[in-house]
């Protein structure tokens, strides 16, 4: 009994070792993906792209359910971006509330007929609208299908050959579509798709659909989730699209090839996690294709989004993405291993199945396993302490490594106090909002044994009101 | 192996210590910097302003130390003048011999110190950079021959412009920084882009052909009528735009002709060039095609056709069998005024 709990120890810590050698060795991928793409900055001419007649145009898609409380506002921020010819494309997904009355005061919009292609089928569209003051804005209003499905309808809709999925919670800085559109204007014939940052809104100050201060949330939770951000987006995102395996661009802001969208027949509707799937769909359609391609992200332009500051719509939340990450990879198991996929096969994929998916149970399932075996003696109390201090220490570096990344590079938020928060947070997140966040993703997995495929609502206060509620 | 945990306990606490302690200074220092930054700046905008307004301001008689520190702030400024403006601050650059040290630069062994030196050499305006740029289109490195190109363009290096262009269709540079470059230089660049209009490659001839409709006039009219009827259908598409562009009204039969192109986004591009160039004559085709074409051929004839007629475009739009394209361009005639 002994060596088999002194074996299972064994196996925790090799576990533990690969899981953290992988974060290490990402943490020092993103250092030099972020100061190689700083110093590209200094003579990128991105701004330049702005009056350039080359540019593509794009159509940014927002679907929008229930958004009645930020629609107005993203809109707006939307249509004060820097960017040569665009298009704005609502997607009104059947809201039941005064989604589609609050845009028609706001922005003057007139019911029209709307041409729509047929590449894709979605749920039934119900009508259509344009806006008198803003001819590059209007609206498609259809029956309730779900995101992907209006994500869907907006591209069937779209005029331009980029497709941009923006949030309808979401807000983009003025430059935020120029940036992220700068490996497609430098390669278009290879990038197939790009990505950019999201950050958490709660606590900056809004004005007119802009994020005018920067400044963090008041709940422990909401700043909790501003240093996971920073780890998932500065460290993992970087160090992915640097090895040319990026599996995820945040459903809240990323820009796609529209034909590349329509080959592969749009977002998924039967699944929770549709961005990352069709991200994957992307990799596979072109690598069983052979083709020379990447998928990038951009780690300035950003996008600003409502962070859930309550534990039940944070659970939500969480066991939504874990869902869909569940839902991805059984659908395209076919790629773990298999070295026709390069990294993507070899790598990524295993990865995510290994440390993202099997992680939460293999650690949760291992604190039983740890108290028994040093209960029964076959784990010394020095050792267990020694090992427990290690991993937290190793946890709490990883941590101020990414915030460390983002002080490094982009220096958003100015004020010293809100570091030196920041700072508190990213120690204390090692102390039980990982471990909470490891038991969400547990309860995911079991949620998708049982079947449970439900999106869940999440309550918007609207991101015009973020700062007024905020306590600090 | 409790000895090893210690240790990289240790290890760890002291790395992660070690990252707040260079967090702080580094942004103390910062901070100081950028209020140095800030004063200085304050101080020396009126001075840079009044340099560029054509009042010397003690400019001229700036120790090298102020010289420095006046550079940054007419490098910024420089980035969006033109003209006289411009040429005083290429003059500014090249009496402060601020020039010589990013030429030597773009020997550095690192490519990013290459590049930011060819780009900053642009935004100077300083003529004695080109020679040392044209040969920057040559370096190993993407980012520095891009740069150089986009520095090239905004000096208006016509000798530049064969070689900026073979850069783009042999990929050495993104086209979209060449074509920056060749529309930076202007209407000189055009000799040059029009020679290339009959190029053997179809990608070099479609690039030339688009840039040509950017910067070209009414005397470029008979070539681009000539490329609608190229073998490919990237070059018939960019000819079509780029007449459109120009206004060609004497092109508006070929164009018309061009609507029964046998593919889709040459049709679709015919259609965005004759609402530019408003001939009435190619309504009724327009509302043809857009009634019974695919749908960006259908959707670029019946905006097109609203845009020449909307009396028109209304009428057909209230027959039944018009079709969604010409309804909803009907439709939108209130919204697009």
């Amino acid at each position: 009994m002994l060596t088999v709990l002194q074996a299972l120890a064994l196996m925790a810590l090799a576990y533990y070792a690969l899981v953290n050698g992988v974060y290490l060795l990402f943490t020092a991928i993103a250092w030099r993906g972020i100061t190689r793409h700083t110093r590209e900055r200094a003579y990128s001419a991105t701004a330049e792209a702005f009056s350039s007649p080359l540019t593509p145009p794009v159509s940014i898609l927002l679907p929008a359910y229930n958004e009645e409380a930020g629609i107005v506002e993203s809109v707006r921020s939307l249509l004060r971006l820097r960017y040569p010819e665009l298009e704005i494309v609502v997607v009104n997904d059947g809201s039941t509330d005064g989604t589609i009355e609050r845009l028609c005061e706001a922005f003057d919009l007139v019911p029209v007929r709307k041409a729509l292609r047929d590449e894709i089928v979605t749920a039934p569209v119900r009508g259509a609208y344009a806006s008198r003051r803003h001819p590059e804005l209007s609206v498609v209003d259809k029956e309730n299908g779900g995101k992907a499905d209006s994500l869907n309808c907006g591209v069937n809709a779209a005029r331009y050959p980029y497709v941009c999925a923006i949030d309808a919670d979401a807000m983009l800085e003025e430059d935020a579509l120029l940036h992220v559109a700068k490996p497609i204007l430098d390669d278009p014939e290879l990038v197939a798709a790009t990505g950019g940052i999201v950050r958490i809104a709660n606590g900056c100050t809004i004005e007119h659909g802009r994020v005018t201060a920067v400044g963090l949330p008041a709940s422990k939770l909401g700043t909790f989730q501003v240093v996971e951000y920073f780890r998932a987006f500065l460290v993992g995102r970087v160090g992915w699209s640097r090895i040319g395996a990026l599996l995820i661009i945040s459903g809240a802001f990323g820009l796609f090839r529209r034909s590349l969208v329509e080959a592969v027949g749009g977002w998924a509707t039967d699944t929770v996690g549709e961005d990352v799937e069709l991200v994957v769909r992307l990799h596979r359609y072109l690598r069983d294709r052979d083709e020379d391609y990447r998928i990038e992200f951009v780690p300035d332009p950003v996008c600003w989004t409502e962070a859930p500051e309550d534990l039940v719509q944070l659970s939500r939340q969480r066991r939504r993405w874990q869902r869909g990450l569940v839902e991805t990879l059984w659908r395209h198991r076919a790629l773990c291993g298999n070295p026709r996929y390069g990294l993507l096969g070899l790598v990524a994929v295993p990865y995510f199945l290994i440390i993202e998916l099997l992680g939460p149970v293999i650690q949760l399932v291992g604190y039983p396993f740890v108290i028994a075996a040093f209960a029964l003696g076959a784990v010394s109390f020095p050792f267990l302490l020694a090992f427990l201090v290690m991993a937290l220490l190793l946890g709490v570096l990883l941590s101020i490594s990414a915030l460390a990344l983002e002080e490094f590079s982009f220096r958003r938020h100015s004020s010293n106090r809100d570091v030196a928060r920041l700072l508190l947070f990213a120690v204390l997140e090692n102390i039980g909002y990982r471990q909470l966040n490891d038991f969400w993703r547990l309860q995911a997995l079991l949620d998708c044994a049982r079947g449970h495929r439900q999106w869940g609502d999440m309550q918007r206060r609207g991101l015009g009101h973020a700062p007024r509620e905020g306590v600090r | 192996m409790i000895r090893l945990l210690a240790w990289g306990a240790a290890g760890f606490a002291s790395a992660g210590g070690l990252s707040v302690c260079v967090l702080a200074v580094r942004r103390l220092l910062l901070a100081r910097s950028e209020r140095r930054r800030k004063a200085s700046e304050s101080l020396l905008l009126p001075v840079a302003l009044r340099f560029l307004d054509d009042e010397d301001g003690g400019v001229e008689h700036l120790s090298e130390e102020d010289a420095q520190a006046l550079a940054p702030v007419l490098l910024r400024l420089g980035r969006n003048l033109r003209g006289v403006s411009r040429e005083r601050i290429a003059t500014f650059f090249e009496r402060h011999r601020l020039v010589d040290q990013p030429i030597r630069q773009l020997a550095s062994s690192r490519p990013w110190k290459r590049a930011a030196a060819a780009f900053s050499l642009g935004d100077m305006g300083s003529h004695s950079a080109i020679a040392a740029l044209s040969k920057a289109l040559d370096d190993a490195d993407r980012d520095v021959r891009s740069a150089a190109a986009r520095s090239l363009g905004l000096l208006g290096a016509t000798d530049a412009v064969p070689r900026v262009v073979y850069a783009v269709v042999t990929r050495q540079i993104p086209r979209s920084v060449g074509g920056q470059a060749l529309l930076a230089i202007g209407s000189a660049a055009l000799p040059g882009l029009r020679e290339l209009e009959t190029a053997t490659d179809a990608e070099t001839r479609a690039f030339a052909v688009e840039l040509v409709g950017l910067l070209g006039d009414a005397s470029d009219d008979e070539h681009l009528l000539g490329r609608l009827r190229d073998t490919s259908a990237e070059v018939r598409a960019k000819a079509a735009r780029a007449l459109g562009r120009l206004g060609a009204e004497e092109g508006a039969a070929e164009l018309i002709a061009a609507l029964d192109d046998r593919i889709v986004f040459v049709r679709a591009a015919a259609a965005h060039a004759l609402a530019a160039v408003g001939d009435p004559a190619a309504v009724p085709k327009l509302i043809r095609v857009a009634r019974d074409d695919q749908f960006d051929a259908a959707r670029a004839a019946a905006q097109a056709a609203a845009r020449i007629d909307p009396v028109a475009v209304r009428d057909a739009a209230a027959d039944t069998s018009a079709g969604i394209h010409l309804q909803e361009a009907s439709d939108r005639l209130p919204v697009i005024g």
